[in-house]
Formats: C-alpha cells, sequence, structure tokens
C-alpha cells in the first residue's frame, strides 16, 4: 500500500519559508552554497549555521526531519572524515596513534571539509521540504526559461519532471502488486546471493517497464487530444510573483554573505 | 482442503499516521470443492482478505488455518502455502515477463523445483487447462496475444502449480462480452473439475450463476456469508450497501411491489422465466 | 437537417500502409446533442474510430468534418480538438498534473487561455462533474470513477461541442460505471453536450438516441435501441451480449407469452402487470 507515499520529502505547513517564491529559494539556496564556500574557516560557519537554525524555526520544519536528511550520507560522511583526519598534511602532532600520528591542521580541514558537506545537504533538505516538488519544477521552469535562446528544453524537462511526479506513486503500487503476484507463483525476493537476487528482479522489472511504456503510449494519446503541442503559446495556471518577504529573504542571504566573508578575513 | 480465518484483522502501516484496517475481524471457512463468491465494494477488503488466503499479508491479528494449522506459525513452509492457494491478481496479464508462453508458464514450476520433464508436462497440462493449444501458443511471445488470451496464459501460470484452491480477484475485468463469457466458463469448468474456487466479483449477475456460496464485505467486515439463495433473499439489504443485485432479483423485487406475487428468492433467470409464465397461465386461467 | 457536428464519410482506415483495414467504407452523421452508442467487441474498429473522430487518427480514405472543419486540413487541428473531446478507457493514464485543479487547467494551458480566466472555467467544469470538493486532490488518490469525472472535466473545461468516450467505464467498478455515466447523461440532458459512447457494455447502451454495432470495422447493425436489442440471434452472430432483460423476454416469448418490447427491468414490470392480472 503505497496510497500515502508523499514524494521527496516536502513537509507540508503554513510558514513564511513556505510561501517564499519557488524561483527564489532556489537562488537562495545557490547562495547558500556560495556561502559555504567562502567560509574560510570554522568561525565564518557559525552565522551560516544561524541562519540555517533560524530559516529551519521560520519553516516549521521539525529539526529531526531536517537531521534525517543526512542519513543516507552518514557513511560517506564518516568515510571522508577519517580519510582526510589520516591523509591530510600538517605540521603539529596531536595525536599518536601508532600506525598514524593525527594533525592539529588536519584535524581542522576535516572537520571544516565535513562541515561544509553537512551544511549543504541540509540547505538543500530545507528547501525540499519546504517546497511542494510541482511548486519547485514549475521555479526550475521559469528560472531556465531564458535559456531556451540557446534551445535549452526548459519547458520540456519541467514537464517530465511533472508527469515523472504524477507517476511515482503509481508505479510504486504497480511494483507492489506485481512483486506480489509473482511471490504468489512461488517467486523470492529475498533470499539468495547478489546475483541471484539481481536475476531475480527480472519477472518484476520487465512486467514493471512493459506497463511504463504502455502508460507512456496512452498519455502522449491523451495528452495530443488534450491539444498538448509543446511550451510555445502556453498559458499558466499558476503565475510566480515576487513578494516583500523574497526580497527580505534576499536581503538576509546578502547580509549573511557579507559576515562570512569578513569572518574569514579577520582571522 | 480447508482454509479458515479467525478474528483476522489487517491494518497498513500501523503506528503511522497513514495507518488504515483494511479488514476486522473477520471469520470465514472456504470447504473444500466450494465455489465461493467474495461480493463488496471496491474498498470493502477483498483484496486484502484474498491475500491472506496465501499468506502473502499477515494478520495484524487473528489466525488463518490451512487445514488446521496456522500458516504463519514456525515451521509451516511459506511455498508449499502458495502452492496449494494459487491466487490470480487483477489484469493477471499485466505479470507476464518471459520471452514465451512455455517459460511464462514454467515460471511457477520451476520456482518449486520440479525437474525439467515435470515441468514442461505442468506447462502443457496448464495452457490445456486454459483452453489453449500447447503447440500452437509455447513459442510464442505472450506479448503479442489478444488480451483474453494474455489472460488466460496468466492463469495457466498459476494453474500449472497444481493449486488445491484457486483464488481470482475479478478475473473478468476489462474483457468484452465474449472473453467475459469464456473466461467465466473456464473457471467453472475448474470447479467442476474438483478444483476449490474462490472468485472476487462486481457482477452479481456472475454470482447467482456460478457460486455455491457467497461472503459480502462491507467496510472490512464480512456482513452476510450464505448461499445465493439466501444472500439474493436480502436483495434489499445489498442494494442498501449500495450494491447491484442480479436483474432478475430487481425484477423481483420490482414486481413483489406493484402487488404480482412473483417467488422471493429467485436470482437465476430460466427460474424467473418460469415464475413468470406460471402468474401468466394462472392469470389467463381466471379470464 | 440540424447541425452536424460529426460528418463521417466513407472512411478506410489502416494502421500501415496496406495493411489490413480497422475500419472500412464507414459512413455515420452525428447531430449536435445527439447521445450514440458504439458497441463491438475488441478489434472490431470501435476505438479507431473514436479516434478519427478527432483527428488523432485521419482517414486512409474518405473524410471525416467536425464541425464542417475538416480533420486533415492541419490549420483546424487544435480547433477540431477543442470542439471533440475526448475521454479514454485507462483512468490512471490520462491524468497529467499531481492536483486535481492544475489536471483540469492542462487543456486550458495548452490552447493558451489567459491565466485570468483560468480558475472559473475550471470551478465550473469540476462543479459539472460534481468533483468541486476534490479540486485539491491528487489524483492517484482518488477512485477509477472520481478520475474519469476528472478527466471529463478536464475536457470540459475547454467548452467542447462534443465528447468522444473511448471505452471509458471499462475498467471501472459498477459503483464507478454508474457514476460516470450518469454524469454524462446529466451533460447531454442540461447541456447539449453531443456525446459518442462507446463500449462493450449493452446496458450502457440501453437510454441512448441510437447505437452502432460495428463488426470487422464496419457498421453491422443499427437503430434506436429497442430495434437493435430486438435482434438477438444478430446480436450473438457478432459476439456480443443482449440485456438480460431482453433475453429473459425472448425465453418468454419462446414460450408463447406474448410480451413485447422489452430492455430494462421496467419493462418488463410493465408487460408482467399487462399479462398476469
Amino acid at each position: 500500500m503505497f496510497d500515502n507515499i508523499t514524494l521527496g520529502q516536502y513537509y507540508p505547513a503554513q510558514s513564511v519559508v513556505h510561501a517564499l517564491d519557488p524561483r527564489m529559494k532556489i537562488c537562495l539556496l545557490v547562495l547558500s552554497i556560495v556561502a559555504i564556500f567562502l567560509a574560510g574557516n570554522l568561525l565564518a560557519f557559525v552565522p551560516v549555521m544561524a541562519f540555517l537554525a533560524l530559516a529551519c524555526k521560520m519553516s516549521r520544519v521539525p529539526v529531526k526531519l531536517l537531521i534525517r536528511g543526512l542519513k543516507p550520507l552518514r557513511f560517506i560522511l564518516v568515510f571522508t572524515f577519517l580519510l582526510n583526519l589520516f591523509f591530510l598534511q600538517g605540521e603539529t602532532p596531536l595525536l599518536n596513534l601508532g600506525f598514524a600520528v593525527i594533525k592539529k591542521e588536519a584535524l581542522i580541514l576535516s572537520v571544516h571539509y565535513a562541515l561544509r558537506l553537512v551544511l549543504l545537504v541540509l540547505f538543500s533538505s530545507l528547501l525540499t521540504l519546504t517546497t511542494a516538488p510541482v511548486t519547485l519544477t514549475d521555479g526550475l521552469e521559469r528560472l531556465l526559461s531564458p535559456l531556451r535562446v540557446i534551445h535549452f528544453p526548459a519547458h520540456e524537462m519541467a514537464m517530465m519532471m511533472t508527469i515523472a511526479l504524477r507517476f511515482i506513486p503509481t508505479l510504486l503500487e504497480e511494483a507492489d502488486k506485481i512483486m506480489k503476484a509473482q511471490t504468489a507463483r512461488g517467486a523470492d525476493f529475498e533470499s539468495g546471493n547478489l546475483i541471484k537476487r539481481a536475476k531475480a528482479m527480472v519477472p518484476l522489472l520487465v512486467p514493471l517497464f512493459v506497463s511504463a511504456f504502455r502508460r507512456a503510449g496512452d498519455l502522449a494519446m491523451a495528452m495530443e487530444a488534450r491539444c498538448y503541442h509543446g511550451g510555445e503559446g502556453r498559458t499558466r495556471l499558476r503565475v510566480l510573483k515576487m513578494a516583500k518577504n523574497d526580497y527580505l529573504a534576499l536581503g538576509a542571504m546578502g547580509l549573511l554573505i557579507a559576515c562570512v566573508v569578513l569572518l574569514s578575513r579577520v582571522y | 482442503m480447508q482454509i479458515t480465518l479467525e478474528n483476522v484483522t489487517h491494518t497498513y502501516q500501523p503506528g503511522s499516521p497513514f495507518q488504515a484496517t483494511a479488514i476486522r475481524n473477520v471469520n470465514m471457512t472456504v470447504n473444500p470443492g466450494e465455489f465461493l463468491a467474495l461480493i463488496g465494494h471496491t474498498g470493502s477488503g477483498k483484496s486484502t482478505l484474498a491475500q491472506h488466503l496465501n499468506g502473502l499479508l499477515k494478520p495484524t491479528e487473528g489466525r488463518v488455518l490451512l487445514d488446521g494449522q496456522d500458516i504463519h506459525e514456525k515451521g509451516c513452509d511459506k511455498k508449499e502455502v502458495r502452492r496449494k492457494v494459487g491466487l490470480v491478481f487483477q489484469y493477471p496479464e499485466h505479470q507476464l515477463f518471459e520471452e514465451t508462453v512455455a517459460k511464462d508458464v514454467a515460471f511457477g514450476p520451476k520456482n518449486l523445483g520440479l525437474s525439467a520433464g515435470e515441468t514442461d508436462a505442468r506447462v502443457r497440462e496448464a495452457l490445456e487447462k486454459v483452453g489453449l493449444n500447447y503447440d500452437d501458443m509455447a513459442e510464442r511471445s505472450p506479448f503479442e496475444l489478444s488480451g483474453g488470451q494474455m489472460r488466460r496464459v496468466a492463469i495457466a501460470g498459476v494453474l500449472a502449480m497444481r493449486p488445491e484452491c484457486l483464488v481470482l480477484d475479478e478475473p473478468a475485468a476489462g474483457l468484452d462480452p465474449q472473453s467475459r463469457e469464456e473466461m467465466l466458463q473456464l473457471i467453472s469448468g475448474l470447479h467442476e473439475a474438483g478444483s476449490t474456487v474462490v472468485m472476487i466479483s462486481h457482477s452479481m449477475d456472475d454470482v447467482a450463476r456460478f457460486a455455491t456460496r457467497a461472503v459480502v464485505m462491507e467496510k472490512g467486515e464480512a456482513v452476510m456469508a450464505g448461499a445465493p439463495e439466501e444472500i439474493f433473499r436480502h436483495a434489499d439489504r445489498l442494494v442498501a450497501m449500495g450494491l447491484d443485485v442480479p436483474k432478475v432479483c430487481q425484477l423481483g423485487l420490482r414486481l413483489r411491489e406493484e402487488g404480482l406475487p412473483f417467488p422471493e428468492g429467485v436470482f437465476r433467470e430460466e427460474d424467473a422465466a418460469a415464475a413468470l409464465l406460471s402468474l401468466w397461465k394462472e392469470g389467463k386461467g381466471h379470464v | 437537417m440540424p447541425d452536424l457536428i460529426f460528418d463521417v464519410q466513407n472512411v478506410s482506415f489502416a494502421y500501415e500502409e496496406g495493411g489490413p483495414l480497422a475500419v472500412r467504407s464507414l459512413s455515420l452523421q452525428v447531430p449536435k446533442g445527439a447521445f450514440y452508442a458504439v458497441l463491438g467487441q475488441n478489434g472490431s474498429g470501435k476505438s479507431t474510430l473514436a479516434k478519427l473522430m478527432n483527428g488523432l487518427y485521419l482517414p486512409t480514405e474518405g473524410s471525416v468534418s467536425v464541425c464542417g472543419m475538416d480533420t486533415k486540413d492541419e490549420k483546424h487541428t487544435w480547433d477540431i480538438r477543442c470542439r471533440a473531446g475526448m475521454v479514454f478507457q485507462n483512468p490512471d493514464n490520462q491524468l497529467v498534473a499531481t492536483i486535481v485543479r492544475e489536471d483540469v487547467a492542462f487543456g486550458l494551458e495548452n490552447i493558451g487561455v489567459p491565466t485570468e480566466e483560468m480558475p472559473g472555467r475550471i470551478e465550473q467544469a469540476l462543479r459539472d462533474v460534481g468533483m468541486t470538493e476534490y479540486a485539491e486532490r491528487a489524483p492517484h488518490l482518488l477512485s477509477g470513477g472520481q478520475k474519469q469525472r476528472v478527466a471529463i472535466a478536464g475536457v470540459l473545461a475547454m467548452r467542447p461541442e462534443a465528447i468522444l468516450f473511448d471505452e471509458s467505464t471499462a475498467m471501472l467498478d459498477p459503483q464507478g460505471r454508474r457514476e460516470v455515466l450518469s454524469a454524462v447523461k446529466r451533460l447531454n440532458r442540461e447541456l447539449g453536450l453531443t456525446v459518442i459512447w462507446i463500449t462493450h457494455f449493452m446496458e450502457e447502451a440501453v437510454d441512448c438516441d441510437k447505437v452502432f454495432v460495428m463488426h470487422s470495422g464496419e457498421i453491422a447493425l443499427s437503430g434506436t435501441p429497442r430495434e437493435v436489442f430486438a435482434r438477438e440471434e444478430a446480436l450473438r452472430a457478432l459476439r456480443l451480449d443482449v440485456p438480460p432483460m431482453a433475453h429473459l423476454a425472448q425465453t418468454l416469448r419462446e414460450a408463447g407469452m406474448p410480451v413485447q418490447d422489452v430492455l430494462t427491468v421496467e419493462d418488463m414490470v410493465r408487460e408482467a402487470k399487462r399479462l398476469c392480472r
């Protein structure tokens, strides 16, 4: 039963952050990445973290949910942290483990890199948590539409994303059903080694692809019958409009970048 | 072989905000050799119930017994349960995946670990049971067949495991009248040949024609059970649930409303014809 | 002669050049406001006919015109599809957006309706099919019947003259079927919408103005439902069913009881009252 699956991790709530224009939110994400990379020392991360904390508070997204975005990355995080810790160069020995010596400079840099990655993920999570996928797609389409001049298919890309969002729950439900049906015929998706398991997926994947293609054909026909003929001459039900809050948020981001630059210089 | 459900409740995603109880406290038995119809609205829990019969779903509460043995107890071979109780999902042709019909039908027997020779024999037997000619069909791609043929192949895929009980979810859905009729005859033939059949159906006319017993589901509970005669005697209750009743039952209800002495519990066309003819002859007698 | 919405003249159609004909020299005129049913088994060409009638397919021979516009004329393509909308079989495969009201807007966006005008047309269309309260829902959480009604709303919002229903109830349960059919009947009655109802459920054709039975690309039988369903043997030969009451009536007639003109339960009640009192 995948009935209630929410795609991505959108957390529906009424908040100023949710209400921001998606175009602005995407720009803010890009700018926050700039800020993170401009941070030249650990001290410069403090305002970035403060900004994130404030944004999270204003968005009413539970902190736990935000942190959960890091879970899939925990191995990479630990791995790169350890790798950096042992292999980065430095002068001041801090701790001798016998097989390796940990240097102070290496420790600081490792923490720096790890923090950078964590913040990058948290800022992107905040965007997807506070912006419905459709809205996000809308924002992306508008932002990228000037690129049409160089034949970048902004509209087509957005349409593809919308359709994907619409059909993922349907296909998940279908996958569940096919899996059950094959299980009823004695298929085993759970045991055996990797190769055996990969092979066991064939009876699931073939029907799923066949069905996806059938759906795609049907949908193309239905879209054509409803006069779809690309992005040209198309109007939109929803028009995005920047409001006061959007500019305020942009101002706050500018301030943040200034702080980061300043703190990076001072140290 | 007998399947018994004891106080079975099933809740999807328990403990999550999306928690939903699909069936509640269901007690029922599938007796050997019967043709049992499961009736109810979409969302009444019929499909969830069907998936308990072969252990695909585990009850949140209650037990499912196969010949007295709890199928979710340790030491009970799930694969054997699924072999004995064959489950055919809705639109089963959407699960075909092999290059040839023969290979697809062989999927089940192969999973049982049968020898190549035995598997081949099973495939022949199963295709024959669904009325398809092995020599014509075996090497064809299942994807180039007609809708009705594809569905037969899919059903053969389950029959090849030689189930003692066959559970079918809406086997005639989406077929045109001719293929529909052929499909129902086929299932009825399997029943006559000794299979226990459980059929989920929306069509009361089909239930009236074929079932030996019916269970009516409403909002996750089994609210009525009995022979079609008994179920359709309460045609008004079915109507109140928003379910269809066979056209003949509707006719009976309407005729009695109009004050004609049309007997209750008539749900087959031939019985209705006989009843009307005798009313007509009586009427003529008075004139 | 009343306004013709569809004028199909001697149309033949093959999917591949030189391939077998899915529709052969077929002619059909549909006046404004009509409710016509097209019956036939799978592969009889009924779906192909529907797709010829809004220019999704172009005739190999003959011509199709919609409100006086030839479907072969490319400059009318979008105009024709606005006038003659279509609702397909699989409710899952024709909704595009992730929210009901945005899906209804899809067609409007395609034909460039100004943004200010859209909300009104969407509300109206959803109201016409009784789906107003579902405007903000995700389509995949709706029942089959509800999804089909959303699809109808999506077409209605474009203000069509006619809607072609290509087996739109084939995948629905009885409740969903009733829901959709009654919505369509109301649209035909109240808004004067022209309806082409393609189906293999005989009972759905009982109330319509005219029935066309297709067989291997041709119209094998046509007439009012009563005329067509009276020809039980011809229907059986075309591998189609007869509505149950018509069949019962036939059995009774064979046994000597002179029932006449029976299609529905009410007809049978009328005849029983007439003959058994």
